[in-house]
């Protein structure tokens, strides 16, 4: 604790990424209630108001909707998917990565080349497809298409730090008293691989969220009426040049977060090697 | 001092910072190397020796604080900037690193590296420095230097990348060399040639040379003078034979006798151990560093003695060694040798063991026909070089390696297969000792899962308040307190690790043991407190051991059988008595001349064992080790298996030299 107290004095920059991503936090749980619109409310006598007119802190955009709660609501779509995606995808990148590091051979063989059949697609082309194909995003699709498009890399660094490991003494231990795969694999080794991972984790934590905003702003993203980031600067690029606001702080927010989450992800990294 | 000195260090003192403190490398350094002279500097790991060679060097890390004066030739190397320590680095002073193999690059062909160092600090042009090069290697006794240069370092053997490093060091002629434990990856065999070869090159080239190394018997071959250091204190320095015969220190003394010494066997004497182990010194502290684990500590010992000139020349922190108000610790058997002899009940049996490494057509023969057994209550050491099959045996007996031929017989059973196919009981009789404790504890574990876990699974203990009140009982044994149960394997310093992977093979009463190098890993002090800890275990437990190591002295010191290896063969086997002295294989012969020894009085006559073992992938006709064999008689040696030459009924060779040859050997 003390160290970390240490490491965080050391690193001004991981101290902002914290504060700004705990302020996202608070927004999405508790923002809406200090909201004095909702995200779907049109302001008809005040469309494309400036910020801080009429009551409307960002102003609002072509349909009068006010953009402030539009972003706050938004946040909370984007934090559930990607918190959610990188969840998902490290659970079934650390079974695959460590199934296939610990077998190796055949399995290992067999693995890795799925694996490279499902990278060697770019990411986006690949959600893009498949969620033109199954129609209307909702949370589970976009969740579930932003978590495959991202297994395999996390695979990879579950793989490697498995094999790391396996070499280890203590798991020919383990071997020579008849443990099972399953607890040498999830008991014995996976404690001792959870730094690389987890750093692996937080990175694609701010992968997740520009894969979905990219992916909103494709229109392939949530529906409307639901505020997504990325769609509410698609919506918008008409009107970019009466109303930058518009545009602007959707991007902003984006491109906070993301920042924010990078820096703290950066931090985990230097923590991790700390430990060690 | 009878020369001029060439390299002055004063008051030196190295501070770290860290994170969260400030670590004390180096306290208030003074000492002197003159021209042509040597000096060695022992001490257990942590103690300073290599932070003494970064500072000299400038290499010290970037949080890394050194004050005081460093002269060499009369300048203060610690004034001086970056660009202008580039003048003495590998040209006036050079260096030899403990891992050759890090040291080189694997992407440049030797020749191409070697040239370097001249072409940049002479300015030669490639052909000269090329000519320089291959002059230097000759130096090292390397033949074929000429084919050598354009080689690459994966390609020749790790006792031949030494010899590369320090011809690299070398060439330039520098006026003083440090080895930082040049010799502490490689065989004892290389090793002995390589001490050999720096001995004749510092006579040849009139430099000065400073020998880093943890075994004083490496240090005493080539050191005139001796400087023993302490957390980051030198404690004692004086010459060779004073600070052998005459330690002032405890610290020096308990360092001297917690070595097993050629000639000193279990069942006499029991090894000197010291208490605890080597902690960070804090800049707090003042005082004796020794203090803490100090025997013959007295109540004015927190002041601390500092460094004095007890006797000319001799210097000492401390003069207690021979204290005679705390009494020298009784030398006692570690096993008594009247037991030995009961119940005397075969419990392993290796019958003609192969095992291959890789597929068909480029196998690698680990074990080549293995034939040995072991009886209760005994231990067979197993010895030889690096790749002689003595892990591939141990590895094979545990059940971690399939035998690809061959039978394996536990306790008149047959086991032949891996640990998959073992029964539990089984798998529970046969426990394996790692030699890196770090690696084989896990350490996202507490030491009661440790050891509780093989309790559950191999015994079928169910109640965790049974297993607790066993592994409390068995930690006590290995001197290890309650209090450790809950904390992490990480937490704890090697020898407590190695602790504690003992109790986790003894919580089930095994029958068999296999050490693999329990304690190659650990410092010397601490490899004493575990051997004897092996020994008390199987007295009390009268388990067979199979003891494996490099070491010929800790093999001689613990083991009541001796197996020589060689390429996956057996050279020789006997009662340890029969093995050590003559008759012997030539090999034998050959590994115990290599062994350094801690008394330098005695001096012996060393077999310079030239070449490297074949290549293991080749089928050998005859013996294999014909081709560097300093007593081959001739195209049998290289095409005729050698016989069994019987000399008792527990001692055999493997040579095709007659009995009465073999008997003609003098030790």
């Amino acid at each position: 604790m003390k160290t970390m107290f240490l490491l965080l004095k050391r690193n001004p920059l991981a101290v902002l990424g914290i504060v700004i991503l705990f302020i996202w936090i608070f927004a999405a749980f508790f923002g809406p209630s200090f909201l004095s619109y909702t995200y779907t409310e049109m302001d008809m006598d005040h469309q494309m108001s400036l910020p801080g007119e009429y009551n409307h802190l960002l102003g609002t955009d072509a349909l009068g909707r006010d953009v402030f709660a539009r972003i706050i609501y938004g946040s909370r779509s984007i934090l559930t998917v990607a918190l959610m995606t990188s969840l998902f995808s490290s659970i079934a990148g650390i079974l695959i990565g460590f199934t296939s590091g610990y077998f190796g051979g055949l399995i290992d063989m067999i693995f890795l080349r799925i694996m490279d059949i499902v990278m060697a697609i770019p990411p986006l082309v690949l959600a893009m497809v498949v969620l033109g194909i199954l129609g209307d995003s909702t949370i589970f699709s976009l969740t579930l298409i932003v978590s495959i498009a991202y297994t395999p890399a996390t695979a990879r660094v579950a793989r490697g730090a498995l094999l790391s490991c396996k070499g280890n003494e203590y798991v020919d231990a383990a071997r020579i008293r008849n443990e099972s795969h399953f607890f040498i694999m999830f008991v014995e080794i996976l404690p001792n691989t959870i730094g690389p991972v987890i750093v692996e984790i937080t990175a694609r934590f701010a992968y997740s969220i520009m894969m979905i905003a990219s992916l909103g702003f494709l229109g392939v993203g949530l529906q409307p009426p639901t505020p997504d980031w990325g769609m509410m600067v698609i919506e918008n690029k008409s009107i970019i040049k009466t109303a930058s606001w518009t545009v602007l702080y959707p991007s902003l927010a984006i491109a906070s977060l993301v920042i924010a989450v990078s820096l703290f992800s950066d931090f985990v990294s230097k923590v991790m090697i700390h430990e060690k | 001092m009878k020369n001029r000195p060439i390299l002055e260090v004063k008051n030196l003192d190295v501070v770290y910072k860290t994170l969260t403190d400030e670590i004390v490398a180096l306290k208030d350094i003074n000492l002197q190397v003159g021209e042509r002279e040597s000096l060695g500097i022992i001490g257990e790991s942590g103690c300073g020796k290599s932070t003494l060679f970064y500072a000299i060097m400038g290499y010290l890390p970037s949080n890394g604080n050194s004050t005081g004066e460093i002269f060499f030739k009369g300048e203060n190397l610690l004034e001086k900037g970056q660009k202008e320590m580039m003048e003495y680095r590998g040209n006036r002073i050079a260096m030899v690193y403990q891992n050759p193999y890090s040291s080189l690059n694997p992407s440049l062909t030797i020749g191409y590296q070697l040239d370097e160092v001249t072409m940049f600090h002479r300015r030669f042009s490639r052909k000269e420095a090329r000519k320089v090069s291959i002059q230097s290697l000759t130096d090292l006794h390397l033949g074929d230097a000429a084919g050598i240069v354009h080689r690459y370092p994966h390609q020749i053997s790790g006792g031949m990348q030494q010899r590369i490093c320090i011809a690299m060091a070398l060439l330039c002629r520098p006026d003083l060399l440090i080895l930082d434990e040049p010799t502490t990856a490689l065989d004892v065999t290389t090793e002995a040639v390589i001490l050999d070869i720096i001995g004749e090159l510092k006579e040849k080239y009139d430099m000065s040379l400073i020998y880093i190394s943890h075994d004083i018997g490496v240090v005493n071959k080539v050191s005139d003078r001796i400087a023993v250091m302490y957390r980051g204190e030198i404690v004692e320095k004086g010459s060779q034979n004073t600070i052998y015969q005459h330690p002032d220190h405890p610290y020096t003394r308990a360092l001297i006798n917690c070595m097993p010494r050629s000639g000193i066997v279990k069942e006499e004497v029991r090894l000197n151990t010291i208490q605890g182990y080597v902690t960070r010194r804090s800049a707090a502290e003042t005082g004796c560093p020794y203090i803490a684990r100090c025997e013959k500590k007295a109540h004015d010992c927190e002041k601390g003695y500092g460094l004095k000139e007890n006797s000319p020349h001799h210097f000492s922190a401390c003069t207690r060694a021979y204290a005679v108000d705390v009494p020298d610790r009784e030398r006692t058997a570690l096993k008594k040798v009247e037991e030995n002899y009961d119940e005397e009940k075969n419990i392993l049996k290796i019958e003609n063991l192969y095992k291959y490494y890789g597929r068909q057509g480029k196998k690698i023969r680990a074990l080549d026909g293995v034939t040995v057994s072991l009886d209760r209550n005994n231990v067979l050491g197993v010895v030889g070089e690096s790749g002689c099959g003595k892990s591939t045996m141990g590895l094979t007996v545990s059940g971690l390696l399939k035998p690809t031929k061959g039978k394996l017989f536990f306790d008149g059973m047959d086991i032949s297969v891996s640990w998959e196919k073992r029964t539990p009981d089984t798998l529970r009789g046969i426990q394996l000792i790692f030699q890196n404790p770090g690696r084989s504890l896990n350490p996202s574990f507490t030491i009661e899962t440790i050891i509780g876990r093989p309790m559950k699974k191999l015994l079928g203990i169910k109640s965790k308040v049974e297993r607790r009140k066993r592994i409390i009982a068995i930690l006590k044994k290995v001197d290890i307190g309650e209090e450790y149960l809950n904390r992490k394997a990480t937490h704890l310093s090697g020898g407590e690790m190695q602790r504690v992977a003992l109790a986790r093979a003894f919580s089930i009463s095994p029958d068999l043991l296999i050490c693999d190098e329990p304690t190659s890993a650990l410092d010397v002090s601490v490899q004493a407190s575990v051997l004897n800890l092996l020994g008390d275990l199987q007295q009390e437990s009268g388990a067979a051991y199979i003891f494996i190591s490099h070491d010929l002295n800790i093999i001689n010191y613990f083991s009541d059988y001796i197996m020589v290896m060689y390429l996956g063969r057996v050279c020789e086997y006997g009662r340890k008595d029969e093995v050590v002295g003559p008759p012997y294989h030539p090999y034998t012969e050959a590994l115990l001349s290599a062994v350094p020894d801690v008394d330098p009085s005695l001096k012996k006559r060393t077999i310079r064992l030239e070449g490297s073992p074949p290549n293991p992938t080749k089928k050998i006709g005859g013996c294999p080790f014909a081709g560097r064999c300093h007593r081959q008689i001739g195209e049998i040696c290289i095409n005729v298996p050698p016989p069994r030459v019987e000399f008792s009924d527990t001692h055999f060779v493997y040579c095709h030299l007659s009995k009465e040859e073999m008997q003609g050997i003098s030790s």
